[in-house]
């Protein structure tokens, strides 16, 4: 019997590393339930965030008396209010993330993994998950839900894809990036292999609405390097389109186009605050996963 | 002219092709991939396609080439250069052999003396010719010496007479012998191969003669002395120079000894010059006189010039001394010892003639004594029975008229280094003096002075340039000699080579001189007693006189050394010569001396050199008479280069080599064409080597582009 849902993707050993770690929002968010995040609301907590001048209908529990005797003045003082994290994973399945090189899982289940590894660790912090897959359209749109079963049925889904014919990439952001209509945090899984001005402004849309954005471009380590041994035709994945050449010959024009590829989306990222990251699937997800989320954290305090 | 031992090999160059099929095949056997994108690969490949396709073009070349370098390599290329030698070298040749036998061939290299070796080379190259190839040899020394001078088939008599030969003392001109080689072959019937083995050190002074006359100069003389423009193009030559290639050797090269005229009791004073070829270095000079040591000195000499050292000696008592200068022993012992004669006398002999009145006063002024036995009064006509060669001077006063005997043995005197000065007097007219050819001038006449145009001061008429008879009294300041003259002889026209030394007044001749073979005449134009003058009675008249003899006896004076040489006067190699001496070379064999049919001799050749000894006729112990040297012209050993011999001597087909072995592989690769297989397999190798080093250039670690964007554990990307 196949395994289905999470435990198709992570083994306990890993779910097991993953355990303590969390994934935190550098922005304030808006969540639905009270949680550990910063929300934009003023609400219970204790931490203080401003005062206000007192309002007929406000609780007198609320008036800042010290405020009162010094400046003879009622003002209300409020606190931040906390709410939980919903979290957006966006899994591309579109052609090119069929690619495999021999002994690597192809990148789309290395991006599936990748889905499932984040969502256990949101869900192990209480906060929402949700996911969006799509190749040359929207495919499947989950809402954010804090249940594990939520999210097993979500990877049951996304078992159930497989890698597209073609891709339109920016076309499904910025759609989803219309349907979150309240701040959160957006997870891209891709290896943008797309229109880059488009996705770019795609990513854009996603800050423009005020969401967290974290992006995963996931590559296959010889689509980085060109690392092959001998001429081949090579056929491309989303259009079908071949032409014979010797990897050999062209590496290091190669990687240098690749390079800068690489390049123009990181420092777009950089510019827009969008946490970019480079991820190679010959790196266990787990190991990634957490070396990332700890190096978050860090950066966080 | 290029030619394959084995051409069947060459349908192995049909492999040349097999890489462009390889090629054409392997782009028709092409494996789909899968890959993610084309845009990167597409944007690559027009960014390589240019260099892609001249590493391609460069990789077919390369290996196109690897294969008919061993294609041509297995079919095994031979490179001619006989034109008629396609034949596997069977053409039949004419064959001259040079050997250079100048004494530097003695020098002693590790494998043995040069000598040796190129005999030893010149065996070898006649034991590889075939059986109808003719051969001829030449010595190169001072003057070509024809071994075997007519082409031979002989083998086995050539090998003889080479393996006989000696090495000669003296230099080496092989201009001279290569163009009598030339001509020899020249001479030859028959359309054969001529070549020429020239076998030398590969000193350049041997080859001095190319580079003086150039090969346009060259062509024209004597045919046996020159060696056309169509020789030069068309014999192969063929070079050993042997020698080594920064030679070592010192040597005295020359000694002057001075004073000149040595007497006992004088201080001797040696300038010794050193000569060196190679690096600057310490040489130790030593002087021996008769086998002992006399003197030893250190100098300091700069690589491949000369240096002098002084040496000083006294007390050496009178008689004649053979004295050696050695420098240390080195690769060429032959050079390292030079000899000479140092001749010391007790005094100086006079023989005065004519009666007693006439040399009383020349008699008194000389010999003051009278147990000096160095001066001796005979009258004319005894000369003819006197050995003149014990007598320094011969003064002839009024002595005249002479019998015709008398006259020949004066003469004969005066020519072997002699001074005979002539005082006139009334015994004979002027016309008298004519018998006598050797006077300065003849007398016309004698004339008496008046009383009062008697008193005449003597004044030295200044020695001019070229002048060969001098004379040069000096007297104290201010003194002014005055004679006076009652009767004086008139004088002709002066012979050649005489001049007016002294005159009585302004323009009266006092006393003229000549010079006359190795000795000297002098005339004087008054009587040497008081008769004619007062000058016997001045106080001047003992130096004039001495000087006269020191100065002949300076003029007559052997010289302490010579080289060996041919045809030389035998008067000015050794003192009075006489037709019953026997001189006696070093080695003992007797020294030929010729007489060119008027009583001159000459000695035919000088040929070893050391001490040559004279045994008088009667005497009971001969004489050491000369000391001969080699010329140590040639001890000067810098080698001359290929190249620049290629260009002194014009050779168009020139081939040297510096060992036997080379010079017999030269040969064969001449005769037999030298196989370029090996060349062609090192450059297949090269090829395999280049084409592996580009084909495997793209394959050589590259940095990935994950580790120089430096992406991190986390994913992070940290760009340079």
């Amino acid at each position: 019997m196949s395994k289905e849902g999470i435990s198709a993707y992570l083994t306990p050993a890993q779910m097991s590393k993953l355990n303590r770690l969390a994934l935190n929002s550098r922005y304030v968010v808006e969540g639905t339930l009270a949680g550990r995040h910063r929300s934009a609301q003023k609400g219970a907590s204790t931490e203080f965030a401003d005062h206000r001048s007192y309002m007929p209908g406000d609780d007198l529990k609320r008036i800042d008396w010290k405020v009162l005797g010094r400046t003879d003045k009622y003002y209300i003082r409020r606190y931040q209010d906390e709410t939980n994290l919903r979290v957006y994973l966006l899994v591309d399945r579109s052609g090119s993330m069929g690619y495999t090189s021999a002994e690597h899982p192809t990148k789309f289940n290395y991006a599936c993994t990748l889905a499932a590894a984040l969502g256990y660790v949101v869900l192990k912090s209480r906060d929402a998950v949700g996911m969006y897959i799509y190749g040359e359209k929207m495919d499947a749109a989950l809402p954010c839900k804090n249940s594990f079963n939520e999210l097993n049925n979500a990877l049951k889904i996304l078992q159930g894809y497989k890698p597209a014919q073609g891709t339109a990439g920016a076309d499904v952001m910025h759609q989803i990036a219309e349907s979150i209509n309240r701040r959160a945090m957006v997870i891209i899984i891709s290896d943008l292999l797309d229109d880059q001005p488009e996705i770019i402004k795609a990513v854009a849309h996603f800050r423009k609405n005020l969401h967290d954005v974290i992006v995963f471009h996931t590559l296959d380590p010889v689509e980085l390097n060109l690392d092959l041994k001998r001429g081949a035709e090579f056929e491309d994945l989303e259009t079908g389109e071949r032409m014979i050449a010797d990897p050999r010959a062209m590496a290091k024009e190669y990687k240098d186009l690749m390079g800068q590829f690489i390049e123009d989306y990181r420092k777009a990222c950089s510019e827009m605050k969008v946490d970019y990251r480079l991820v190679k699937t010959d790196e266990p997800v787990d190991t990634f996963v957490r070396a990332y989320l700890e190096e978050r954290k860090r950066l966080s305090r | 002219m290029l030619v394959f031992a084995n051409p069947a090999f060459l349908w192995a160059l049909t492999a040349a092709a097999i890489p462009l099929m390889l090629h054409m095949f392997q782009r028709r056997r092409t494996v789909v991939t899968p890959f993610p994108t084309l845009r990167f690969l597409k944007a690559a490949q027009k960014r390589s396609s240019s260099r892609v396709r001249f590493e391609n073009f460069l990789l077919w070349l390369l290996r196109t080439l690897l294969l008919l370098m061993i294609g041509f390599a297995f079919a095994l290329p031979v490179l001619r250069s006989t034109t008629g030698g396609s034949w596997l070298s069977r053409t039949r040749r004419d064959v001259a052999i040079v050997i250079d036998a100048s004494y530097s061939m003695n020098y002693e290299l590790d494998r043995g003396k040069i000598f040796a070796i190129c005999k030893d080379a010149a065996v070898s190259i006649v034991n590889g010719l075939f059986a109808g190839d003719r051969v001829c040899v030449y010595v190169a020394a001072d003057t070509p010496i024809p071994v075997i001078e007519k082409p031979t088939t002989e083998h086995a008599t050539v090998v003889q007479a080479i393996q006989a030969l000696a090495c000669q003392h003296g230099s080496s001109k092989l201009d001279e012998a290569v163009a009598l080689a030339l001509h020899t072959l020249e001479q030859q019937d028959g359309r054969r191969e001529r070549e020429v083995y020239i076998l030398t050190d590969g000193q350049a002074l041997a080859w001095q003669g190319f580079r003086d006359a150039p090969p346009e100069a060259a062509a024209r003389g004597d045919d046996r002395a020159r060696i056309t423009r169509e020789q030069r193009d068309k014999v192969s030559f063929f070079a050993l120079l042997a020698g080594a290639l920064q030679p070592d050797n010192a040597c005295p090269t020359d000694v002057k000894v001075s004073p000149a005229l040595m007497l006992a009791g004088q201080t001797a004073r040696l300038n010794v010059r050193v000569g060196r070829t190679g690096a600057a270095k310490h040489v130790t000079v030593a002087v021996d006189i008769a086998g002992q040591e006399r003197g030893r000195r250190s100098i300091s000499t700069d690589a491949d010039t000369e240096a002098t050292v002084d040496f000083v000696l006294s007390g050496l008592e009178p008689g004649t001394h053979v004295a050696t200068v050695t420098t240390p022993q080195d690769a060429l012992p032959e050079d390292d010892t030079f000899q000479f004669l140092i001749r010391v006398r007790k005094q100086l002999p006079v023989l005065i003639a004519g009666p007693q009145d006439a040399t009383r006063y020349l008699k008194a002024a000389l010999a003051p004594g009278a147990a000096d036995e160095s001066v001796k009064q005979a009258e004319a006509a005894e000369i003819a029975q006197i050995d003149l060669r014990d007598y320094q001077a011969l003064f002839l006063c009024d002595a005249f008229p002479l019998d015709g005997q008398t006259v020949l043995r004066v003469e004969e005197y005066a020519k072997n280094g002699g001074v005979v000065v002539v005082f006139p007097g009334y015994r004979a007219e002027a016309g008298a003096y004519t018998e006598l050819k050797i006077l300065p001038a003849f007398p016309a006449s004698t004339v008496d002075i008046p009383v009062e145009l008697a008193a005449r001061p003597l004044k030295r008429i200044p020695n001019q340039e070229g002048q060969v008879v001098t004379f040069s009294l000096p007297l104290p300041p201010g003194t002014v000699p005055t004679v006076a003259l009652k009767r004086v002889m008139t004088l002709g026209e002066l012979q050649e080579g005489s001049a007016v030394l002294v005159t009585a007044g302004d323009d009266q001749p006092f006393m003229a001189g000549r010079a006359v073979g190795r000795g000297r005449v002098f005339l004087f134009t008054v009587g040497a007693n008081r008769d004619w003058s007062t000058f016997p009675l001045t106080a001047f008249f003992l130096p004039v006189v001495h000087q006269l003899i020191r100065q002949g006896a300076g003029a007559s004076v052997q010289p302490p050394h010579l080289t060996l040489g041919a045809h030389l006067p035998v008067n000015e190699a050794v003192p009075n010569y006489r037709d019953d001496d026997a001189i006696s070379m070093p080695s003992g064999l007797p020294l030929a001396i010729k007489d060119n049919g008027n009583r001159t001799f000459f000695i035919d050749t000088l040929p070893e050199p050391g001490i040559y000894t004279r045994a008088k006729a009667g005497a009971a112990e001969p004489e050491p008479v000369l000391a001969v040297n080699t010329d140590r012209f040639e001890s000067r050993l810098t080698p001359a280069g290929s190249d620049e011999l290629a260009e002194w001597t014009g050779f168009k087909k020139w081939l040297t080599a510096s060992d036997p072995e080379e010079l017999l592989r030269l040969i064969d690769e001449h005769r037999n064409g030298r196989s370029l297989a090996e060349i062609f397999l090192w450059l297949a190798l090269l090829f395999a080597l280049l084409e592996w080093w580009i084909a495997n250039r793209a394959l050589r670690a590259q940095t990935g582009a994950t580790e120089k964007m430096k992406v991190d554990l986390a994913g992070k990307v940290v760009t340079s």
